[in-house]
C-alpha cells in the first residue's frame, strides 16, 4: 500500500518528464499519442490518490540527512479532500487539453507541464516533514512558469511569468527560513511533531510566524501581496489557470493550516489582528475591482483574491470552526473557481477576448450549456445557498464573529462584519456578469462583435462549436455537479475533517 | 626532531605535483605528443582523487601526516578538506578533458597542462594545511599558474584578464601575509589549529590583534572566492580566458579558495561576532551585487562571472554563524554549485567548440539552443536551475536549504532576509539565460557535430546532476 504514495506523485512527475521529452524529438511524437499518455498517467495518478486516501498508508524513510530531510509521507483529514481535488483537476485539465489545445505546437510541454503541476501539488499535501513540504512546494514554480510563459496570452505573459515565478520564489524562500528555523528549534521537522509550538516562547513564535505567514501570503495570496495573480490569470491558458486557482493557491493556506496555526499558536494569536485586517481590505478590495474590471479572466482571478481573504480570516479566528471553514473554503473555491476558469477559458477563446465592454449574443441563446455552467459558477461565487462557496462564507464570518478567546473580539466583530459586506459585492459583480454575458444582447449584435479591434488582434483560434460539448461538456459538467453536491451536502466533507481539526486543536492547545 | 612521513596521506597532492614535472619531462623526450599531454594530466588528476577515496572510507577519522607529536600535525586532511581535495582534483581532470580537443599551439600544451597540474596541487594541498608556512606557500601555488593559464589565449581580452588577475592576485597576497603575520604575533604559533586560537581569544590584547588578523586573512581569500569588493577581476577573467580555463577559475580554483579559508576558520568561532559579522556582510554585498551585475549582463561569460561572485556569498553564508555544521554547509554548497557550474562550462564549451567562441559570448547567439541542440541545452538548463535551487534540479534546492539552515537556526534573520531576496534575484538571472536560449536559432547556424569527448562530459554531467538530484546525500555526505 505504501507504494501508492509513492506512485501518487512518481506517476505524475515522471510521465510529465517523458511528455516534455518527447516533444525534444524530430519529428516529435504526435499531439494524440501525447494526450492519451497523459490521460492515462493522470487516471493513474488519481487512483493512486484514491487509494492512498481510502487506505491511509504511510511511508517515513531516510532520505538527505545533511538536511534533516526524511521522505515521509502520509494522508491525514486535513489533507485528504484536497488531494483528491488535485487528482480531479488533474484529470480535467488533462482530458480538457483535447478540447483547448495548445495554441502553438509544443502539446506534449503543454500536457507534460500540466502533469507535473499536479504531481508536486499531490507531494505537497502528502508531505509530513517540513523541508519536504518546502520542496515539493517548489516543484510546480518551473512547469507553471512554462505553462504562462510558453502557451499563455501573447499580449502579457513575458511580465505575468516573470511576476509570477519572481514572487512566488520570494515567498517560498521565505517560507523555508521560517520553517528553517522552527524545525532548529524545535528540534525535529516532522510536521506532526512541530505541532503545539514545541517549547518555542512566544518571541520567537511571533518572529517565524511572521515570516512564514509574509511567504506563504504571497503563495495564498494576501493582499497586499496578491499583484501577481491578476496578471498570471490573465496570461495563463486555461488548463494553467484552472491549476493556479484550484490547486496552486490551495498550498498556500494549506501551508498556513499545517504549518503556522498548530505549529506556533502563540505567535499567530499576536499575528492574528494584523492578518485579520489584511485578509478583510483583500475581500473588499477584490470585490470593488470585480465591480469595474472589464476582462472577464481577471475578474475571476480578483474574485479568488476576494475568496482566499475568507479562508485566512477563518484560520486568523482560532477555532475549530474557524479552521474547518477554512478547509472548506478551500476545497470549495477550488472547485467554484476550476469550473469558472475552464467556461471563461473556453468563452475568451470563442470570444477572441474577454473584454465584458465589448457587445455580443447573450450567452443564454447562443450557448445554453455555457452559459447554465456560468449561471452556477458565479451564483456559487456569491455564496448563494445550496450551493459550494455559501457553506464556507458562511462558516468563516460565523467563526470570525466569534473568535477564540484570545483574539480582540471587537476587531474581529468588524472584521466579520467587512467580510459580509465583502459577500454583498460578490453578489454585486457575480450579477453584473450575469446580466453582460449571460442574460443581455441579442444575435443582431454579435454580427458586430468579430469586428472590433479586440477580436482582430487576437491569434486565430481553431474552430471550435459554439456551445460546449463532448469532453468540454464532461469536465464543465462534472465540475457543476461537484458544486452542487458539496452545496447541498457539505457534511459529508465537515465531517471528514473534523477529528483531524479536532485532534490538531487539542495538541496545540496542550 | 621526528617528523612521522606518510605517502599514501599525502599521494592527493604529490601525484599533480609530481605529474607536473612528468609532463614536462615527457615533452623532452616526445615533443610531439601535443594534447596528449592534458590526457596524461587528466589521468594523473584522476589518480590523484583516487587517492582521497580513503578519508571518505575510514569512518570519521581525518587522515594526518607529518606530525611533530601525537598531536600536532602539520597536515591534516579531515572530512570537508578530503571532500574539497577531491573535488579540486576531479574538477581539475573535467577541465583538462574540456581542453584536450580544443586546438592551441604545440609547444604551449605541456606547459599549459603542467600549470594546471600545479595549480590544482596547490588547491589539494591548501585544504589540508595546517601550518602558516606551507597554506601560504600553497594558495600561491594554486593561483598564480592560473594567471599565465588566462594569458595563454594570447588575445587582447585574455591579457587584459590575466593582468587584473596578477594585480590583485598580489595585492591579496600582501593583504594575506599581513594577515598570517598579525596571526603568528597573536598566537605565538604558526600552527593553524584551534588551540593556539583559545589560548589568543584568552587574552584581549592578543584577541584584538587576531580579530584583526582574521579579518584581513578573509579580505584576501575574498579575492580567490570572488567576494565583494574584491571581485572586479572576476568578469574581466572569465571572459577573457579560453572557456575550459573559465571553468578552471569558477570551480578548482573556488574549490581550493574555500579549502584555504575553511582550515583559518575552523579554530576562529571561539572569537565570536566581530569576525563572523565581517563575514555575515560580505556574504550579503556579494550575492546582491552578484546577482544585480548579472541581471544587466549580456555576455553569457560574464553572466558566469557574476554569478561566481553571487553564489560566492551564499557558500560563506553558513560560515556567518556559529551554528554547529556550518563548515560542513559551506562545503556542501560548494561542491553542488561546483558540479553544476562546471556542467555549464562544459556545455558552453561543446557549443564553442563546435560553433566557434562567438556563438557563447553573447547571450543572444544562445537563441534557439533547444531546438539546435536539445542535449546540450537541457543540460544547461538542469545546471541553470541547480544554481538558482529550483527542482527539477532537486540538489540545488537541497544546498540552498543546506547554507540557510545555519543561519536561520542562529536567528540571524536580516541575513536570511537578504538571501531569500537573493534567491529570487538569481532565479531572474538564470531565467534569463534559459530563455535566451528558447525561441528559433538564427539562419545562418553552423550546426556542426559536437567533439564526442565534449558530448560525453555533457552527458555525464546532466546523470551526475540527475543522480545527485534523485540521492543528494551522495555528494553532500563527502562533507561528511
Amino acid at each position: 500500500m505504501v507504494a501508492v504514495l509513492l506512485c501518487a506523485i512518481v506517476v505524475p512527475v515522471v510521465t510529465g518528464a517523458l511528455l516534455i521529452t518527447g516533444d525534444r524529438f524530430s519529428p516529435a511524437v504526435g499531439a494524440l499519442t501525447s494526450w492519451v499518455v497523459a490521460v492515462l498517467g493522470s487516471v493513474v495518478t488519481a487512483a493512486c490518490v484514491v487509494l492512498a486516501v481510502w487506505r491511509r498508508p504511510e511511508l517515513d524513510h531516510e532520505w538527505v540527512p545533511a538536511i534533516g530531510m526524511r521522505l515521509h509521507l502520509a494522508v491525514d483529514g486535513i489533507s485528504a479532500p484536497l488531494l483528491l481535488l488535485t487528482a480531479a483537476l488533474g484529470v480535467l485539465v488533462v482530458l480538457h487539453a483535447r478540447v483547448e489545445p495548445p495554441t502553438r505546437t509544443g502539446h506534449g510541454t503543454y500536457l507534460g507541464c500540466l502533469l507535473l503541476v499536479t504531481g508536486g501539488a499531490i507531494a505537497t499535501f502528502l508531505a509530513r516533514d517540513a523541508i519536504l513540504f518546502f520542496l515539493a512546494f517548489e516543484i510546480v514554480l518551473v512547469p507553471m512558469w512554462l505553462l504562462i510563459k510558453g502557451f499563455g496570452d501573447p499580449k502579457h505573459r513575458a511580465s505575468a511569468s516573470a511576476k509570477f515565478v519572481l514572487y512566488t520564489v520570494l515567498g517560498s524562500t521565505l517560507m523555508l527560513v521560517g520553517i528553517l528555523g522552527t524545525v532548529y528549534l524545535a528540534g525535529t521537522a516532522d510536521i506532526d511533531g512541530l505541532v503545539g509550538g514545541a517549547g518555542l516562547s512566544t518571541t520567537q513564535q511571533t518572529v517565524l510566524a511572521a515570516i512564514l505567514l509574509i511567504g506563504l501570503g504571497i503563495k495564498v495570496p494576501l493582499w497586499p501581496l496578491h499583484s501577481w495573480l491578476p496578471a498570471a490569470h490573465t496570461a495563463a491558458p486555461t488548463g494553467g489557470s484552472v491549476l493556479l486557482a484550484g490547486v496552486l493557491l490551495k498550498m498556500g493556506t494549506y501551508g498556513i493550516a499545517r504549518l503556522v496555526v498548530p505549529v506556533l499558536p502563540a505567535g499567530v494569536e499576536r499575528l492574528a489582528p494584523v492578518v485579520g485586517v489584511l485578509a478583510a481590505v483583500g475581500i473588499l478590495w477584490g470585490g470593488l475591482v470585480c465591480l469595474v474590471e472589464r476582462s472577464l479572466k481577471r475578474l475571476i482571478a480578483w474574485s479568488s483574491v476576494a475568496h482566499m481573504g475568507f479562508v485566512v480570516l477563518g484560520l486568523m479566528s482560532g477555532t475549530r470552526l474557524g479552521l474547518q471553514a477554512a478547509l472548506f473554503g478551500n476545497i470549495a473555491h477550488g472547485i467554484v473557481s476550476a469550473l469558472l476558469f475552464f467556461v471563461v477559458g473556453g468563452l475568451k477563446q470563442r470570444w477572441g477576448g474577454d473584454d465584458l465592454a465589448v457587445a455580443r449574443a447573450s450567452l443564454r441563446d447562443t450557448a445554453p450549456r455555457l452559459g447554465f455552467a456560468l449561471v452556477v459558477g458565479m451564483a456559487a461565487l456569491l455564496g448563494l445557498p445550496g450551493l459550494a462557496g455559501f457553506w464556507g462564507e458562511l462558516l468563516a464570518v460565523a467563526s470570525v464573529w466569534n473568535p477564540d478567546g484570545s483574539r480582540p473580539v471587537l476587531l474581529f466583530r468588524v472584521l466579520a462584519l467587512a467580510a459580509a459586506l465583502g459577500t454583498v459585492l460578490a453578489a454585486g459583480y457575480a450579477l453584473r456578469v450575469l446580466r453582460v454575458v449571460w442574460a443581455e444582447g441579442s444575435p443582431a449584435e454579435q454580427a458586430a462583435a468579430p469586428g472590433t479591434p479586440e477580436a482582430a488582434q487576437a491569434p486565430r483560434p481553431a474552430p471550435r462549436p459554439v456551445d460546449a460539448d463532448g469532453y468540454e461538456w464532461a469536465v464543465v459538467g462534472v465540475l457543476v455537479l461537484g458544486a452542487v453536491a458539496l452545496g447541498v451536502l457539505p457534511t459529508v466533507l465537515l465531517d471528514s475533517t473534523e477529528p483531524a481539526v479536532l485532534h490538531l486543536l487539542e495538541v496545540a492547545a496542550r | 626532531m621526528n617528523v612521522t612521513l606518510d605517502y599514501g596521506v599525502l599521494a592527493p597532492v604529490l601525484i599533480p605535483a609530481l605529474g607536473a614535472v612528468l609532463v614536462l619531462l615527457v615533452d623532452a623526450v616526445l615533443p610531439r605528443l601535443g594534447r596528449w599531454h592534458w590526457a596524461i594530466a587528466a589521468v594523473l588528476l584522476i589518480a590523484g582523487a583516487a587517492a582521497c577515496v580513503p578519508a571518505f572510507l575510514s569512518g570519521s577519522d581525518a587522515r594526518r601526516t607529518l606530525c611533530l607529536d601525537a598531536t600536532q600535525c602539520l597536515y591534516v586532511a579531515d572530512r570537508p578538506g578530503s571532500a574539497l581535495q577531491t573535488a579540486t582534483l576531479v574538477s581539475a581532470a573535467v577541465v583538462a578533458l574540456l581542453v584536450l580537443p580544443v586546438r592551441s599551439p604545440a609547444d604551449r600544451t605541456p606547459i599549459a597542462s603542467a600549470l594546471v597540474l600545479t595549480a590544482a596541487s596547490g588547491g589539494a594541498g591548501v585544504a589540508a594545511a595546517r601550518d602558516l608556512g606551507s597554506w601560504l606557500v600553497l594558495i600561491e601555488l594554486a593561483t598564480i599558474p592560473t594567471v599565465a593559464l588566462v594569458a595563454f589565449r594570447a588575445r587582447r581580452s585574455a591579457v587584459d584578464g590575466a593582468l587584473s588577475l596578477l594585480t590583485t592576485s598580489l595585492v591579496s597576497f600582501a593583504v594575506l601575509a599581513l594577515g598570517a603575520a598579525l596571526w603568528f604575533a597573536a598566537t605565538g604559533s604558526a600552527l593553524l589549529d584551534g588551540d593556539a586560537v583559545l589560548a589568543a581569544a584568552a587574552d584581549p590584547q592578543a584577541k584584538r590583534v587576531l580579530v584583526l588578523a582574521v579579518v584581513l586573512i578573509v579580505a584576501g581569500l575574498g579575492f580567490k572566492l570572488s567576494l565583494v569588493p574584491f571581485h572586479a577581476w572576476t568578469p574581466e577573467a572569465y571572459a577573457g580566458a579560453s572557456v575550459p580555463i573559465g571553468a578552471f577559475l569558477a570551480v578548482t580554483s573556488k574549490f581550493a579558495a574555500l579549502a584555504a579559508l575553511l582550515v583559518v576558520l575552523r579554530g576562529v568561532t571561539v572569537l565570536g561576532a566581530p569576525a563572523l559579522q565581517a563575514i555575515a556582510v560580505v556574504a550579503a554585498v556579494s550575492m546582491t551585487l552578484g546577482n544585480v551585475m548579472a541581471l544587466r549582463e549580456s555576455s553569457a561569460l560574464r553572466l558566469l562571472a557574476w554569478s561566481t561572485v553571487a553564489q560566492a556569498g551564499w557558500v560563506i553564508l553558513p560560515l556567518a554563524t556559529v551554528a554547529r555544521g556550518a563548515v560542513r554547509a559551506a562545503t556542501g554548497y560548494l561542491l553542488v554549485y561546483g558540479l553544476a557550474t562546471i556542467v555549464a562550462f562544459a556545455v558552453v564549451t561543446l557549443v564553442a567548440h563546435a560553433e566557434g567562441r562567438g556563438r557563447v559570448v553573447g547571450l543572444s547567439s544562445y537563441a534557439g539552443l533547444f531546438r539546435r541542440r536539445p542535449l546540450a541545452a537541457v543540460t544547461l538548463a538542469v545546471a541553470l536551475l541547480t544554481l538558482a535551487g529550483l527542482p527539477p534540479s532537486v540538489v540545488g534546492l537541497v544546498a540552498k536549504v543546506l547554507a540557510l539552515r545555519p543561519v536561520a537556526a542562529d536567528g540571524l534573520w536580516w541575513l536570511a532576509i537578504v538571501a531569500a531576496v537573493n534567491a529570487m534575484l538569481g532565479l531572474a538571472v538564470y531565467l534569463r539565460w534559459m530563455l535566451a536560449m528558447a525561441g528559433t536559432p538564427a539562419p545562418d547556424t553552423v550546426d556542426d557535430r559536437p567533439h564526442r569527448l565534449h558530448l560525453a562530459l555533457v552527458v555525464l554531467g546532466l546523470l551526475a546532476l540527475g543522480v545527485t538530484s534523485v540521492a543528494p546525500q551522495l555528494l553532500l555526505g563527502l562533507a561528511g
